[in-house]
């Protein structure tokens, strides 16, 4: 009976000295990913220490998740902030600034560290990234004889190869088309365009029409092929039913090409360039690390964080192919240069956030309302039910009144 | 004494019910109609503004929007879910054979989640989906079918005068007479299509856009119509089941009086049926009002499929004021909404008993 007292007492000093330190993220794929991280590189470096890591994977709208413990103060200390809605999870005052803690960005892409920026003040440690990239299936660019997509194209060079991959096989589309600012965009930042000027207003000139114009007129010139008119919701859909000849996504078609066509045998290229600008565009998708301005447990936080984010962590998601590091250093990792069609998928995404007009998928916390406007117009000329003048004319309209200068 | 005691054990077994509805119920309300006079973002103090989100709601386009959508959803999806519920009920309710068959295989539609209803829906209004298949079959064969139906009357008008002019005194619809028809045009038919005669149409494909699209018919948003068509066939079957109730307790000598006294189907359905049922209209129509006036789940699970201006109801608008994608919460604009919604809902049902169906019988 004793023993079992001096046991019991003995437990319970252990736990009152462990420190919990809650962590929550999306769940899907990225269960796997971070119980990984935690089981082979978080918990073995926190034995000892006292310091337990508690996941919370949250299947369904994180983002209602996240605003609605914050505001209610029940947060995990360590959370997940997409650069989507970052700037209005920033804004909350709940979000702790990093860099007042001493926590160091410099390993980190600075295009990265700049994302999650506001005000001066560093809100959350790139977890990882994304951008965007074409897909192409070889064997369809073999079969029809065409040399395949490379980084040297621009957008006429490119179209007039997947052209002649449809006119060759005739059973083929060569691109599938989708009205969606998060593809569409990276063609007109490629113009020089910017989302905002400086007075915060989105002006959609001259270059914007000119990426506009190419980009719904695919269709109609036999190139494209709305997605919705597949069966399918997004580019990687259709390629991966090998319909269409080329695809516009990130490294995360990876994971569904693995799944959904194994023997899919696809290269991958950079973003073709503006003919004009010489330049190419891209997005930023990218998902941080932040910390809770009201959490009990800062300092173990802290560590936790550094370890979530440290080289060891990101060695081991990228050799599994699961996602794409944040850390610089990790350029010349001697993955990104193994053969194989995923480590060239990793490399080409890794490298276009430093090529051309990159910005992150963020605008100015203004979210799905502000592109639902441009998504509109697009789908709208896309399904010949405005001209390009209306479907701008209107999208203007509405900009100026969603931006406050109208 | 006696009475107080009992007023009390009244109370203790009403207090969880009460507790709970004073708390999600009492307590939110007078929580959102705060909120809905100041601004609010959920993380910073609220700051009174007055009636400054009512002002700017009826300023905002894509709330009168979601008011003309709502509306005009709620008046149509009631109107036409509650005289099919009944007429299905009527048929329902008649003797004929394996009538419990039908009865179970008319009702399942309602046993299906709205979530997997709004999938399968998706996917039959999807550009090259079913129902753009199944209408574009329908024009492409139009001349066959037009020619059989052409056919079939043809005949049908050939015997019914070939039999008056006997004297007989025969309906023009009569089943035997039908038969025969329906025999012949189909030989006809077929025979002309086996000539080469008649053929379908070649080329024809529909490619009405049902959901990815702003376009309107009679001035309501194709999207919305899409919306009308899944909740009517997903309501129906609750309705339909609610009357069947109703109906049984119909005695069945006032239809053979009726019929005896020469009343017609279609006579007894609206002079006896309708009337002894008004009690059950009355809840059918209340029930559906204030269902069709919150419609939310479907309109949030197609999403992303259709243009939010042209699904968007009154309560989706407050979700996606709490909750916008990608932004800063507007969480007194949202308050202010729920309770236009709120008023809206009780207005739209007293106004339906006062001046629509009634739960006084007959």
């Amino acid at each position: 009976m004793k023993r079992l007292l001096v046991i019991a007492l003995a437990l319970l000093g252990l736990a009152s000295a462990q420190v919990q330190v809650r962590i929550s993220g999306w769940g899907g794929t990225d269960v796997a990913i971070v119980n990984g991280v935690l089981e082979n590189v978080v918990r073995p470096a926190l034995e000892g220490t006292g310091i337990e890591v508690v996941y919370e994977p949250v299947e369904g709208d994180f983002q209602q998740f996240i605003f609605n413990a914050l505001s209610a103060g029940t947060a995990p200390d360590l959370f997940y902030v997409d650069i989507f809605w970052s700037r209005a999870a920033f804004a909350s005052g709940k979000v702790a600034a990093l860099d007042a803690l001493g926590v160091d960005a410099e390993p980190f892409l600075d295009n990265l560290v700049q994302a999650f920026t506001l005000d001066g003040h560093l809100y959350g440690i790139p977890k990882d990234f994304n951008t965007l990239a074409i897909e192409f299936n070889k064997d369809l660019f073999e079969e029809a004889g065409v040399p395949f997509p490379n980084q040297n194209d621009t957008w006429e060079t490119f179209e007039a190869k997947l052209k002649a991959v449809v006119d060759r096989l005739g059973d083929v589309h060569g691109i599938c088309v989708v009205p969606d600012f998060a593809r569409f965009g990276a063609f007109a930042f490629a113009t020089g365009w910017k989302p905002f000027n400086e007075d915060g207003r989105t002006v959609l000139d001259e270059n914007f029409r000119r990426a506009f114009e190419w980009y719904t007129g695919l269709v109609d010139r036999g190139v494209g092929v709305l997605a919705q008119d597949l069966g399918q919701g997004w580019t990687g859909g259709c390629f991966a039913t090998e319909e269409v000849a080329a695809a516009i996504e990130g490294a995360w078609i990876a994971g569904f090409l693995r799944d959904q066509a194994p023997n899919l045998n696809y290269g991958t290229t950079f973003i073709p360039k503006d003919p004009v600008t010489g330049q190419r565009g891209n997005f930023i998708f990218t998902v941080s690390w932040s910390l809770y301005e009201g959490s009990k447990n800062k300092e173990a936080a802290l560590k936790v964080l550094e370890l979530l984010t440290s080289p060891e962590a990101q060695q081991w998601v990228l050799e599994r192919g699961l996602a794409i590091p944040s850390r610089a250093a990790l350029a010349n990792n001697p993955y990104f240069q193994r053969p194989g069609k995923e480590p060239q998928l990793n490399r080409v995404v890794f490298q276009g956030a430093s090529q051309g007009n990159v910005f992150p998928f963020e605008f100015r916390g203004l979210g799905a309302d502000w592109m639902n406007i441009i998504n509109e117009a697009l789908s709208a000329v896309l399904l010949g039910e405005k001209s390009v003048d209306q479907a701008l004319a209107d999208a203007q309209d509405r900009l100026d009144r969603l931006t406050g200068h109208k | 004494m006696h009475r107080r005691t009992e007023a009390l054990y009244a109370l203790g077994f009403l207090a969880p019910y009460l507790s709970v509805l004073g708390v999600f119920f009492l307590y939110a309300f007078l929580r959102t109609v705060y909120f809905s006079f100041t601004q609010y973002d959920l993380f910073h103090a609220p700051e009174w503004v007055g009636f400054q989100n009512y002002a700017a709601l009826f300023r905002e386009d894509l709330f009168l929007r979601a008011l003309r959508n709502t509306l005009f959803y709620s008046f149509f999806v009631t109107v036409v879910q509650t005289f099919l519920a009944l007429v299905l009920a009527a048929i329902l309710n008649t003797k004929i054979r394996g009538v419990t068959f039908f009865r179970t295989v008319y009702y399942l539609p309602s046993i299906l989640s709205s979530a997997a209803a709004t999938l399968i829906f998706i996917w039959v209004f999807q550009r090259r989906g079913f129902l753009n298949y199944a209408l574009g079959w329908l024009e492409a064969h139009a001349p066959i079918l037009l020619t059989f139906l052409g056919l079939f009357l043809l005949f049908q008008l050939v015997q019914v005068a070939w039999e008056r002019r006997l004297g007989l005194p025969v309906h023009l619809f009569d089943p035997a007479l039908a038969t025969a028809s329906l025999v012949l045009a189909l030989a006809l038919t077929w025979f002309l299509v086996a000539l080469g005669v008649l053929a379908p149409r070649e080329g024809i494909e529909v490619k009405t856009v049902w959901l990815n699209t702003r376009r309107e018919w009679l001035g309501v948003p194709i999207p919305l119509w899409s919306i009308i068509i899944m909740n009517i066939y997903t309501t129906i079957p609750t309705f339909m089941l609610i009357f069947l109730a109703g109906l049984q307790d119909i005695p069945k000598t006032i239809y053979e009086a009726a019929a005896i006294d020469g009343a017609t189907p279609v006579q007894q359905f609206f002079k006896i049926t309708v009337p002894l049922l008004r009690p059950v209209i009355f809840l059918v129509v209340t029930m559906s009002l204030i269902g069709t006036l919150q419609l939310f789940d479907q309109v949030a699970l197609i999403g992303n499929a259709a243009p939010l201006e042209s699904t968007i109801t009154l309560a989706y608008y407050v979700y996606n004021s709490v909750f916008p994608s990608g932004a800063t919460p507007k969480v007194g604009f949202g308050a202010g909404a729920a309770l236009v919604l709120a008023l809206l809902t009780l207005a739209v049902v007293l106004l339906q008993r006062r001046f629509g169906i009634s739960e006084r019988g007959y």
